[in-house]
């Protein structure tokens, strides 16, 4: 299978949030509308000004998200979602704060809470099926195929109407996302964070984890260097302290006299 | 009617019994009620001080257990045996109560043992988890035994004491080595929130200055506890080694901030010095006390003299590791989070509780174990045990011939 995406045009969306109502049907939740993503909200229609803007998990394709968990309960899967194993959380919660768009909810009011987040329908991937809240979208302005596909169509829409801002969010954004967004307003006006780098984040960890076998082979030669040398300069002064106590001539003073 | 003869309270003893009933009752909130009722914590903000404080500045401060061992018996510096095994203790200790703390901080503390058979060896965080718990189990091995010594029967002691020894350079010197790297890795969980951090916190270097605050802080606190042993524990410091400890923090302070200096420099991130944020505050805060306080009183001759101007010099410099470590953790991220995260008291509470069940332990483990030599013991700790054997504290029988 070829790795899926969504691509989001904010200049068709209307604001209807249907993709919010499908998703917390599919995902059982309480059907009211929230106003921004929390354990029970995994996409939510944000206003900014005149323009409706989606909030959900970029999918990110070498997710910070993912690098940081030390469980691995989560994975960025071949077929494009990021999804996360409840059964191996432990709640160690630094997925909330790796991820750079500040995307994953803890359920805080629960006793055994979970890491909440969207996982793009990937049950419903898996079977060949479209994400819900696309699905779900009356004017197309959500739609789900595959990645490359919906890049090109994404550059097409640019180079055809030049209302639309020269960018695709999330084509490049932090090594690139699986969630593709269109404008006609620049994206930092409508509350979009500018990504750190165009390269992976974990490549940050990588690189600070890359030491690991450097500082255990140098630093344990150096220190059983030390110790050897500590001992052996032990060894000799206890050696001199017995030849001074016991007035033995040492070698070179035999040569003397 | 018999009479039952309780123990007598005394201030710092009702103190402890206050903390631990608050400590208690904030467990009763964060297991029986949830995050939500007791701790601040939020989406915007899902780390609060039970990592920024209980186990970052909890593994930090007991740096100078690995920086003592190394020192021994690596470097061969026999003049700080005889706080060896108070060092080990005081690592052992923070570690245990580091340890401890997490059945708080995780959402899910009943998996905590996930990590041992789920592996990421991406994650930063994974290899702490590893770090910590084999450096947790040397430090247990290294302190043993003080434990062991106790044993009443001769064959079983001397067994594991001399098994024990044939360990030991190995022990400390994996010690060393996992310190190190864990130590670092605690500022390299940092590395990833590129971004989100203030630029007066963050840095490609987070890895070293983590690792190059530790030992000062480590051994400020080994200066700390061993004060407070002289003061109600009846035992008898040695100057000469509170001495040494105080010339060797003050250039590690120094090195620290210079490193600091040139890398903020190399991220352009000078400009952010003196910008009127309150973040500007946090960070000349925490330089005040983690710098430039404690270089000016371990360069006063009042204060290096008296035990007591060591303590608090000692104090300002664990005051500004902490003030360091939670703006690092907590005060860099808020102005990209908003969260405007300021600890609940049930957080407090179980962060106190930590730290007073190590005191607590401590004391305990000084009473009853022979922690320090027999020659700065000035009266013989009580229900001791008959000595049983020849044994010179603090080398093993096997090497005693020697």
């Amino acid at each position: 299978m070829k790795t899926k995406a969504m691509l989001i045009d904010i200049t068709k969306c209307i604001g209807c949030r249907a993709c919010e109502q499908a998703c917390k049907e599919v995902h059982h939740f309480p059907a009211e509308h929230e106003p921004v993503l929390s354990a029970t909200a995994l996409t939510v229609v944000e206003e900014r000004g005149d323009k409706f803007v989606r909030r959900l998990c970029m999918h990110c394709e070498d997710p910070a998200c993912a690098s940081v968990c030390p469980v691995g309960a989560l994975k960025k899967t071949a077929a494009g979602p990021v999804t996360y194993d409840a059964k191996k959380c432990f709640g160690c919660r630094y997925c909330m704060l790796a991820c750079p768009y500040s995307v994953p909810r803890y359920e805080w009011s629960k006793l055994a809470p979970h890491v909440k987040k969207c996982d793009m329908c990937a049950e419903r991937v898996a079977a060949g099926g479209v994400t819900a809240c696309a699905e779900a979208c009356p004017v197309g302005a959500t739609i789900f195929g595959d990645r490359e596909d919906l890049l090109a169509e994404a550059q097409k829409r640019i180079r055809e109407n030049p209302a639309y801002v020269n960018k695709i969010y999330g084509a490049e954004e932090v090594g690139g996302a699986s969630v593709f967004f269109l404008s006609d307003v620049p994206f930092e006006k409508l509350g979009f964070i500018k990504a750190p780098q165009t390269t992976p984040l974990p490549v940050l960890s990588a690189s600070a984890l890359g030491e690991v076998p450097t500082v255990v082979m140098v630093g344990g030669s150096l220190l059983a260097g030390l110790y050897w040398f500590t001992q052996r300069r032990q060894q000799v002064m206890a050696a001199e302290a017995t030849e001074k106590e016991h007035n033995v001539p040492r070698f070179r003073d035999k040569e003397r006299s | 009617m018999t009479r039952i003869r309780l123990p007598k309270i005394t201030l710092w003893r009702a103190v402890a019994g206050l903390i631990f009933a608050a400590g208690f009752y904030a467990t009763y909130l964060r297991f029986v009620k949830g995050f939500e009722v007791a701790t601040n914590l939020s989406n915007a903000q899902p780390w609060g001080i039970w990592v920024g404080v209980a186990t970052l500045c909890g593994v930090g401060l007991s740096a100078g257990g690995f920086a003592i061992a190394g020192a021994v018996y690596l470097l061969g510096m026999e003049r700080y045996r005889p706080i060896l095994r108070a060092a080990v203790v005081i690592a052992f200790l923070g570690y245990l109560s580091v340890v401890a703390g997490y059945a708080w901080e995780l959402g899910l503390p009943w998996n905590f043992w996930h990590p041992i058979v789920m592996w990421n060896r991406h994650s930063v965080l994974f290899e702490v988890v590893w770090c910590i718990t084999i450096y947790t189990t040397v430090l247990a091995l290294e302190f043993s035994p003080a434990l062991v010594e106790r044993i009443p029967w001769k064959g079983v002691r001397e067994l594991y004491l001399k098994l024990q020894h044939k360990i030991l350079i190995a022990l400390v010197l994996i010690g060393v080595l996992l310190s190190s790297l864990h130590q670092s890795f605690l500022g390299g969980l940092f590395i990833i929130f590129k971004g989100k951090m203030y630029p007066l916190w963050y840095s490609n270097y987070q890895t070293t200055l983590f690792y190059m605050s530790a030992i000062p802080a480590g051994i400020s606190m080994i200066i700390l506890a061993l004060y407070l042993s002289a003061r109600s524990l009846n035992v008898k410091i040695d100057m000469r080694i509170l001495d040494d400890f105080s010339r060797i923090i003050a250039p590690m302070l120094v090195i620290f901030t210079l490193f600091r200096f040139a890398d903020l420099a190399k991220q352009n991130a000078l400009g952010y010095l003196f910008l009127p944020v309150a973040e500007t505050g946090y960070f000349w805060l925490e330089m005040a006390l983690f710098v430039a306080a404690p270089l000016v009183l371990f360069n006063l001759p009042q204060v290096r003299s008296k035990p007591i101007g060591l303590y608090w010099a000692s104090a300002t410099v664990i005051a500004g590791f902490i003030t360091h470590r939670i703006n690092v953790s907590i005060t860099s991220l808020e102005r990209f989070t908003h969260a405007n995260y300021v600890p609940k008291w049930p957080e407090m509470a179980v962060t106190v509780m930590l730290v007073t069940a190590a005191v607590v332990a401590f004391r305990f483990a000084v009473l009853y174990l022979k922690i320090f030599p027999q020659s700065m013991q000035v009266e013989p700790p009580p229900f001791q045990l008959p000595r049983t054997t020849g044994y010179v504290f603090p080398a093993h029988p096997s090497t005693a011939v020697n």
